[in-house]
């Protein structure tokens, strides 16, 4: 016999409570390197989450993490910093705080929409379990 | 196919299969942070849709051997691969699984009840 599981709205939910959790990583990790570089050397780079459709009813899932190019590395002038090139400029990280606070923010709620949604979909089920009390 | 699976023991399989999960579930939450856990999953659906299918219900009592570990979702650096928030969405299932079977045996119970009272109300 072919069993399949039930409970469809719910897998959806999880699959946007995931995508959510992981764009706030992608966000955390954003602003913990704000101030840092990479191995060679380079400014950090932000990140971003990219997700994708998994089918017309199938939820979402994370597609990759991509590196946002087009934001310009800040050059500050700060000669007594180690970090500075030989004219005194610094050049620092393309993470801007209030944007990565916006992400958070907009991330933050479509992680507590999808949290209602699986809520709505069990008062739903109870609703319907009423009927066989 | 039996002429008349035995509802009561159909149920209560049904029901023995969503306790177990539910402990399996908790178990892979206490895990949360265990290096290299991997989570588990009960297959009793399936198990007892066989059951229902070769009218051998009365035999489904090894609880144990109905888990396995899917390994299907990616493991973190630790090696570990539970998922809070796909717990706890298995966690809504099952619960309303339970409930559905519990109600069910409830009308069961409650049908035989009437039966012996000879009061129908």
């Amino acid at each position: 016999m072919n069993v399949e599981r039930v409970g469809s709205p719910i897998d959806i939910a999880v699959s946007g409570l995931k995508a959510q959790s992981a764009r706030l990583n992608v966000i955390a990790a954003n602003i913990a390197n704000a101030d840092a570089r990479t191995e060679s050397g380079e400014p950090y780079r932000r990140r971003d989450l990219v997700v994708r459709s998994t089918g017309a009813l199938g939820g979402v899932a994370v597609a990759r993490v991509g590196e946002d190019g087009t934001g310009k590395f800040k050059r500050v002038f700060l000669p007594g910093d180690a970090r500075a090139d030989k004219d005194g400029y610094v050049t620092l990280s393309n993470v801007e705080l209030p944007v990565e606070m916006m992400h958070m923010l907009t991330a933050t709620r479509a992680y507590q929409a999808n949290a209602a949604v699986l809520k709505r979909f069990q008062d739903l089920t109870d609703a319907t379990l009423e009927l066989i009390r | 196919m039996p002429e008349r699976p035995d509802v009561v023991q159909a149920l209560e399989a049904g029901l023995r299969g969503t306790a177990l999960r539910q402990a399996l579930i908790a178990n892979n939450i206490a895990n949360l942070n265990t290096p290299g856990f991997r989570r588990n999953d009960s297959l009793f659906e399936k198990v007892l849709a066989d059951a229902v299918e070769d009218g051998t219900l009365a035999d489904l009592h090894e609880n144990e051997a109905w888990v396995f570990t899917p390994g299907t979702t990616p493991p973190n650096a630790q090696g570990n691969d539970v998922d809070l928030d796909m717990e706890v969405g298995e966690l809504v299932k099952n619960s309303a699984l339970h409930k559905t079977y519990v109600r069910l045996l409830g009308r069961m119970y409650r049908k035989l009840d009437m039966a012996i009272r000879e009061d129908v109300r």
